[in-house]
């Protein structure tokens, strides 16, 4: 007896790195943005063949730099499942922080030094 | 016997006033809404002055030209006297705005808008001070040697830092894009 395998639903590249960075800087706290459908892992993967070369390429660099914001703090990052191997990547935008903590003068002065 | 204006010869007049005029504007940084008056200013100049013209000595373009250009000349002088007696750029915040019905400057400025509003620039202070946050954010963020990149940047090119060995062309392109992105990311819109 065989079993049906399920096919996985095709994939596209929804936006570029420039793209989440500018969503990101511009976001107010609470907007969410799906910066991926699909599986990540696999899509991302170089023997994956859901995307081109170019897009997968772009694709991990949008994920590495969902990464980075999470970790400072700009986003929060959650997956909402919608079926077999078939998810949404979302981004949250946080508050984004008051404090500044370095300012152009300061690098200057260590660039004369 | 004077010299009769025909048709064609006041349609160049216009065009030669109309020219000088933008020329005065460019050259002394004038607002747009002066063009008028300037322009106003030059032809009746010119037109006191047309029974002087006499055709065996030159065509009235010719003629239109230098008594435009000296009276541009003396309107420039003016100007430049008022600005050195009051200043670079006197502002009045009685001043009636063109295009806003006769509204005053001073009815259209918010007091947190600033100075810089006042002369005329788009300047929101809220999203000044928004700015410099992203700026300094942004910068905090970065790693020490993409700072010193950004810094030397201020008074350097990318291919004079790669000639002074501070890296090849194409890894300081390359960091110089990963840094805009941050900045970017941390709310910096590009300039």
């Amino acid at each position: 007896m065989t079993r049906a395998i399920t096919r996985l639903p095709a994939v596209r590249l929804r936006l570029k790195e420039i793209d989440l960075c500018g969503w990101i800087g511009q976001a107010m706290p609470g907007d969410m943005l799906e910066y991926h459908r699909g599986f990540l892992a696999l899509d991302v993967t170089e023997h994956g063949t859901r995307l081109a070369e170019r897009d997968r390429t772009e694709l991990a660099r949008v994920a590495r730099r969902a990464w980075w914001a999470a970790e400072l703090g700009l986003v929060h990052l959650v997956q909402r499942r919608h079926g077999p191997d078939d998810y949404g990547y979302l981004a949250i935008a946080r508050p984004k922080p008051r404090r500044a903590s370095a300012s152009l003068g300061s690098f200057l002065l260590e660039e004369v030094a | 016997m004077p010299h009769t204006v025909s048709a064609s010869d006041l349609q160049l007049l216009l065009l030669e006033a109309d020219t000088q005029a933008r020329r005065l504007i460019r050259r002394l940084r004038l607002p747009r809404a002066e063009l008028d008056d300037i322009r106003q200013d030059l032809l009746v100049d010119l037109i006191a002055r047309l029974p002087a013209f006499d055709p065996q000595r030159g065509s009235l373009g010719a003629f239109a030209g230098v008594v435009l250009r000296n009276h541009a000349t003396r309107i420039a002088a003016k100007i430049r006297r008022e600005r050195e007696m009051v200043g670079p750029t006197p502002v009045s915040l009685d001043e009636g705005l063109p295009e806003r019905d006769g509204v005053a400057r001073g009815e259209l400025i918010a007091e947190a808008d600033g100075l810089s509003a006042w002369l005329g620039q788009p300047v929101d202070g809220f999203a000044a001070i928004e700015q410099r946050l992203a700026v300094e954010r942004g910068l905090g963020t970065l790693d020490p040697r993409d700072g010193a990149l950004c810094a030397a940047l201020a008074h350097t090119t990318i291919e004079r830092l790669a000639a002074q060995g501070r890296g090849s062309r194409s890894t300081l392109y390359r960091r110089l894009e990963d840094i805009r992105l941050a900045l970017m990311a941390h709310g910096l819109k590009p300039a």
